[in-house]
């Protein structure tokens, strides 16, 4: 036969307690959250202010001194910008293995700015005809905040 | 303390070590040879937001980031 106990009050709110613990400690230290942790300290501080506005920021390529626009994501997230400021060409490349948008982003950006022929040269174009969705925002900016255990970026 | 930054599918794996002790700092530079001869790309940041590739072992560098070689997607 099944029997339910009725929870004391007490011990209710402290197991409320506990899981409000435990879910602000996991989305404190979830890969992700990590991940834009370190990018987030990486970033000029002009990509700091453009990434935490508009969940993208633009960066300039070391060899040819092109524009490029890296967004929030895994793929098919880095668009070649033309002189107006518009998406001309996507190039998809990214680092093997699966790792989180913030740490791809990272990878991209050292990439574009350090090496930017070898990156193009394995990369994968794409006609810039969809939206990137910049759909994270919100988390983005409460971890370049510092609201999700970060720490913001030292000047 | 100069930290060696492992990017993976965790966000990243960080191994602090104190450049004064001999010992870890073989140990660092071991893990330095290894990763970039499996393809991984090392930088370091020389001023905010600006940063280096390296290819070899920078002791005094504060913070060396490791993300694995890159590919078309």
């Amino acid at each position: 036969m099944l029997g339910f106990r009725r929870v004391p009050i007490a011990c209710r709110s402290r197991l409320k307690a506990l899981r409000g613990l435990y879910a602000r400690y996991y989305n404190e230290n979830t890969p992700e959250v990590r991940g834009l942790r370190l990018l987030g300290a990486w970033l000029s501080p002009s990509q700091f202010e453009q990434f935490n506005a508009e969940a993208h920021f633009d960066v300039v390529g070391c060899a040819t001194g092109r524009r490029y626009r890296i967004h929030y994501g895994t793929q098919a997230n880095v668009h070649e910008l033309d002189d107006e400021g518009g998406l001309k060409m996507g190039w998809c490349f990214v680092p093997q293995g699966r790792l989180v948008p913030g740490d791809v982003m990272l990878a991209q950006k050292i990439a574009l700015e350090t090496s930017e022929s070898r990156a193009l040269s394995v990369a994968i174009r794409f006609a810039p005809n969809r939206k990137v969705r910049d759909d994270r925002l919100a988390l983005i900016r409460q971890v370049l905040s510092g609201g999700s255990n970060g720490s913001r970026r030292p000047n | 303390m100069p930290t060696q930054i492992v990017m993976n599918h965790n966000g990243d794996t960080r191994y602090h070590f104190d450049a004064r002790n001999a010992e870890a700092l073989a140990k660092a530079e071991e893990r330095f040879k290894q990763l970039t001869g499996e393809g991984f790309t090392a930088a370091v940041r020389t001023k905010p937001g600006e940063v280096i590739k390296i290819n070899s072992f920078n002791p005094k560098a504060e913070e060396t980031v490791f993300f694995p070689r890159l590919v078309g997607g």
